[in-house]
């Protein structure tokens, strides 16, 4: 009797809608926390016409957000060419401190905006919480906790030209490439030398070659003291979504330089194809990182890297 | 009576119920079936960098007589860490097993491996000899 009551179907019943201020929240943004990039939420929050409109909404944040930290004061709709189609519905967003805030100066009553938080460099390796709330004319108000987002310890650098023989000196700690006049004063911190070869009967085309391997180093003259053992190792079709921007949903996150082992890794890579990517790890062992190769060129022997690093602790 | 007839029928139930998972094939160590097949031969041979993309120049070439895959790889392959990759005649199976990245880097001593046939009576041991493209 009992099996036979549970399948009764229960009948459809209009929801009614609650009489109160109610707010939601997504966060849009996806993948690690990096600093100088932005996390994204969609605050979410209305109440019924009777009760009156919204008057301010605020989101707070355990660690103030940098500079550029924002709440949009615009409510998006998507119009039928699917492009989001934003309406001012408030004034422009106030930073004071942890807590940004925008007033609304559009008689509304229902409206979602954008915060777009800055992590600033401050929240490196911290975990950080948001406070989002709403306030109505009649008084109400409503608050909406998420978090904790843990930020990355990973710093990040994109779009680095290099060029063979002129902007070849690569270096991890600095994050940086340089011509052999900087390299040579800055000897100690070079970690890769960028190199374009099209040797007959082989394969070299664009290289990321240690100093220390002088085989795979044809016909360059390295800067005194240049002489660092950098273990490197070729990967494929690993295209980072903040590397390369592209459409893969992928992200190295400081867990995978944790892991990383480079143990029996050779100090080359030559026969580097755009959107190929090297692990490196330095002779010291102080920096993991990942360079991606965004483009290459034959003609000028150039190409554009990017470069996620992790500091070892 | 019934009773008895009951208990029977459940024995018997019992009886037929282990017959029938009693193992009708025979298969080897590793749990792979043992059949009648007796050829033994490597039909493809492949060998993978650390990024996983080929470092082969060209085809592998397999000489079943002579028990030989002989492959070029490109200039400035790390041989210490590739992945060997065999295709074997059906049934037949490696030895020693591959785990995953192997150390190809000693040319003068090249690494051997044996295919070992369907029916586990056939071996025959492969030497794979590898080049490296030169400037």
């Amino acid at each position: 009797m009992a099996v036979l009551s549970s399948c009764e179907e229960e009948e459809y019943a209009i929801p009614t809608l609650p009489q109160k201020l109610q707010n939601d929240v997504i966060k849009r943004t996806l993948g690690p926390n990096l600093t100088g990039l932005n996390i994204e939420f969609a605050y979410a929050m209305a109440l019924p016409k009777s009760m009156g409109k919204l008057v301010s909404a605020q989101v707070e944040a355990s660690i103030a957000g940098a500079e550029a930290t924002y709440l949009d004061n615009k409510s998006y709709y998507t119009n039928s060419s699917g492009v989001d189609v934003g309406i001012e519905v408030g004034s422009k967003s106030v930073n004071s401190g942890n807590k940004t805030t925008v007033t609304f100066t559009k008689d509304t009553m229902a409206a979602t905006l954008r915060y777009f938080y800055r992590i600033p460099t401050s929240a490196k390796g911290k975990e950080v919480t948001f406070k989002f709330s709403a306030t109505a004319s009649n008084g109400e108000s409503v608050s909406y906790d998420m978090g904790p987002y843990k930020i990355a310890e990973m710093d990040m650098v994109l779009d680095l030209d290099v060029k063979d023989s002129s902007a070849a000196y690569i270096s991890i700690e600095d994050m940086a490439v340089y011509n052999p006049t900087q390299a040579a004063a800055n000897a100690a911190k070079i970690d890769l030398v960028y190199l374009y070869r099209a040797i007959p009967n082989i394969t070299f085309t664009h290289g990321l070659v240690a100093p220390s391997a002088k085989t795979y180093l044809p016909g360059v003259t390295l800067p005194a003291g240049v002489n660092r053992t950098t273990k490197v190792q070729k990967v494929w079709a690993l295209r980072d979504f903040h590397l390369a921007r592209l459409q893969y949903g992928i992200y190295i996150d400081d867990l995978d330089f944790q892991q990383l082992d480079l143990s029996t890794a050779v100090d080359y890579a030559i026969n580097l194809r755009a959107e190929a990517g090297t692990w490196v790890e330095t002779a010291d062992g102080k920096y993991r990182a990942y360079i991606y190769i965004n483009s290459i060129n034959n003609a000028t022997k150039s190409a554009k890297i990017s470069i996620k690093r992790f500091t070892m602790k | 009576m019934i009773k008895n007839i009951r208990i029977i029928c459940a024995v018997l139930l019992t009886t037929f119920a282990m017959v029938a998972c009693k193992e009708d094939f025979p298969v080897d160590e590793d749990g792979l079936l043992i059949t009648t097949r007796t050829q033994c031969y490597v039909s493809n041979f492949e060998l993978l960098g650390s990024d996983l993309q080929t470092v082969r120049t060209s085809n592998a070439v397999i000489d079943t007589t002579a028990q030989t895959v002989t492959v070029e790889v490109f200039y400035g392959t790390d041989l210490k860490n590739v992945y060997p990759q065999f295709t074997l005649v059906t049934d037949a199976k490696l030895e020693p097993k591959i785990t995953g990245k192997t150390d190809f880097s000693d040319l003068a001593n090249p690494k051997q491996y044996t295919v070992v046939s369907g029916n586990r009576q056939v071996r025959k041991t492969y030497k794979v000899n590898i080049t490296v493209q030169k400037p």
